[in-house]
């Protein structure tokens, strides 16, 4: 151990004896670091900004679909529709969903005093509020019973609101829907883009009886129905429930294929983990490119430096050093300047970070296992690299070195 | 009681094979050099001076023959072995000193200890100063190599040589970089080592600093031609005398 700190210090101090070397020499693996702590968080970043919106979606949220399959390009619908029977069935029976709503969309042209905007409008419930977490700005929502007297209300979305009133008090105030008039109740709080970068507030919402018969053409079935689930821990019970609740309205066989899709927030939240992940993995890989290149770069300097210090290694040699006195100086040094490198670069792969969030609003929280990946792999980078360098020191024969010019 | 015998060596031959040609850089050495000697081998270049040298220091091994250097067979001896015994029998000086650059003379001094495997050097920096008073350098220790001048910097080698008391000290060439006066200074600086008991093997092809040792060895070819005491030996007030006179033409 006393053998090896004294070699630590001598590898220190022929990196020290050369620093602005020794600092070139470090620059590629600073940079590749750097890259690789960078490029990771903002993966880890999006994914985190991803999820937090997937649950901002609602918490517990599962969605009920009519089973399509994906044939020559376009969605075909499989199974019976979603309707009225199934939400009854559900609303009667369910024990783990205590809010549940239809939903119809339409993408319509909505009109105000003061301008127009396509958007979607979608048809709900009341419970709709609840599932979703959304809060009302201005105004307030419909009730329960506007949406059995398909009441001609809406609620809009910050957007809309850009769009149609600028500046005004929209409560109260007319708007038409692809002709029919609608009355705002209320102003949606601003969310903001969504996971999938869409505009959660260029959104008009309304009682989906009133969709269903001004807007829908009286068409059967609803897009999906949305449900909660009583709590977290209930999401695989409510998921269960709907299950044999809508195989029970729908008459299926038990050996029949489900005809409907359920979706919950948990397999949204692992979808886009993926597609979050993948491109995490992509994008380090991109970055490691440039540590591995930073490697070479050490490679280099020290061949370099074994040629010009041939001198230097024979006399060591001559004084009683062994071969593998040499190979540990050598291989130390670059390890050194490895560490040393990924340590600055673990520095500014942070800073980096924390300028993107300044200029950009981006959060990008650095990950504890990008800084462990960063530094394991330019201590990997210093030996692997070091290595042939330092066997070829080790290996020069004493006679031949002391001669050297 | 006769002298212990420091080197010993019987019908050490050197053979360098190059393709189909073999040079025999040595043939049959035999030679005995005791416990405080002073021996300066001469030859002209290539009489295979250097090949001895590297052999004796355990740089490089004869082709055949033995040679015991302090007690120890190096001929069976593996590399780590053979780095082993340059660390703790030999002292290295060279022609052009091999020093570190812009490192402190007591860095420098230190470097064999690093290398010691025996764990008997514990006081590493007060023996490198020690050596370093006894080359004349006590007020030159934390000077970087780059601010001396080549007599102070071969006296650091020699320091460098002293450091670890080895039981040889093989100089090759050590006046080979100096000016004359520090050639001498060297020189002198070898007697008084030698007066306080070390063994010295020194290469020169400087007649008038081989005077200074106690024996002489001439090379020619490979082979010893000439082997005996030097009678008048010179030191320093002589051969700084004799710098003085003019050059005859």
């Amino acid at each position: 151990m006393k053998r090896f700190f004294k070699i630590f210090k001598v590898a220190f101090r022929s990196i020290n004896k050369n620093r602005t070397r020794s600092l070139l020499t470090m620059l590629g693996i600073i940079i590749g670091v750097g890259a690789v702590i960078m490029t990771i968080s903002a993966g880890e970043g999006a994914t985190l900004q991803v999820q937090n919106q997937i649950s901002g979606l609602g918490t517990n949220l599962l969605m009920i679909q009519t089973k399509t399959e994906h044939k020559a390009g376009i969605n075909v619908r499989m199974g019976r529709p979603i309707d009225k029977k199934d939400l009854d069935i559900l609303q009667k029976n369910a024990v783990w969903m205590p809010k549940i709503s239809p939903l119809v969309a339409i993408g319509a042209q909505a009109i105000g005093p003061n301008g127009y905007k396509s958007t979607t409008v979608y048809g709900v419930s009341f419970d709709y509020f609840f599932i979703t977490s959304r809060a009302i700005e201005l105004g307030e929502f419909f009730t329960e019973d506007d949406v059995k007297t398909a009441k001609k209300y809406c609620v809009i979305g910050a957007t809309i609101r850009e769009e149609l009133f600028p500046g005004q008090d929209p409560i109260g105030r007319q708007i038409r829907i692809d002709k029919v008039p609608f009355t705002v109740v209320g102003l949606l709080t601003k969310e903001g883009s969504g996971g999938m970068g869409q505009d959660m507030d260029d959104i008009i919402v309304a009682p989906y009886t009133t969709i269903q018969n001004r807007l829908y053409g009286h068409q059967r079935g609803y897009n999906l129905i949305m449900a909660s689930a009583l709590s977290e821990d209930h999401i695989a019970d409510a998921e269960i429930e709907a299950i044999e609740l809508l195989r029970e309205s729908h008459k299926i066989n038990p050996d029949d294929e489900d005809d409907f899709d359920i979706t919950t927030q948990i397999e949204l939240q692992e979808i886009t983990g993926n597609i979050t992940g993948i491109l995490t993995i992509l994008l380090g890989a991109v970055a490691s490119i440039s540590l591995i290149v930073g490697g070479i770069g050490i490679m280099n300097i020290m061949l370099v430096s074994v040629t010009e210090r041939t001198r230097e290694i024979g006399t060591r040699l001559a004084i009683g050093a062994r071969e593998s006195d040499i190979l540990s100086q050598f291989l130390i040094e670059a390890v050194v300047l490895s560490l040393v490198g990924g340590t600055i670069g673990v520095v500014f792969g942070f800073i980096g970070n924390q300028i993107i969030y300044k200029a950009t609003g981006f959060f990008i929280p650095t990950a504890g296992y990008s800084i462990l990946i960063g530094f394991g792999f330019s201590a990997l980078v210093g030996v692997a690299f070091g290595y042939f360098p330092a066997r070829k020191a080790a290996k020069l024969n004493p006679i031949d070195a002391l001669r050297y010019e | 009681m006769p002298a212990k015998k420091v080197i010993e060596t019987k019908n050490l031959s050197r053979v360098f094979k190059n393709g189909e040609i073999e040079v025999h850089a040595l043939t049959d050495i035999n030679m005995i050099i005791e416990q405080g000697e002073f021996v300066a081998i001469m030859g002209a270049s290539g009489s295979g001076k250097s090949t001895l040298l590297h052999i004796i220091g355990c740089l490089d091994r004869a082709t055949s023959g033995e040679y015991e250097l302090d007690g120890v067979l190096v001929n069976s001896l593996n590399k780590n072995q053979l780095a082993d015994v340059r660390n703790q029998k030999i002292g290295f000086i060279f022609q052009s000193y091999n020093l570190l650059s812009r490192t402190t003379a007591l860095e420098n001094v230190e470097l064999p200890l690093i290398y010691d495997r025996t764990g008997q050097f514990t006081n590493a920096e007060e023996l490198a100063k020690k050596a370093l008073e006894q080359v004349g350098l006590a007020n030159r220790i934390y000077h970087k190599t780059n601010e001396l001048s080549g007599g102070q910097q071969q006296r650091v080698a020699i320091a460098r040589a002293l450091v670890n008391n080895p039981a040889l000290i093989l100089a090759d060439e050590p006046t080979g970089n100096l000016d004359s006066k520090a050639s001498i200074e060297i020189a002198d600086l070898f007697v008084q080592l030698n007066n306080k008991g070390k063994t010295i093997v020194m290469i020169t092809h400087e007649p008038e600093i081989a005077q200074f040792a106690k024996r002489m060895i001439y090379l020619r070819d490979g082979q010893i031609i000439s082997d005996q005491l030097i009678e008048n030996r010179s030191n320093k007030e002589f051969a700084l005398k004799e710098l003085e006179k003019p050059s005859t033409p």
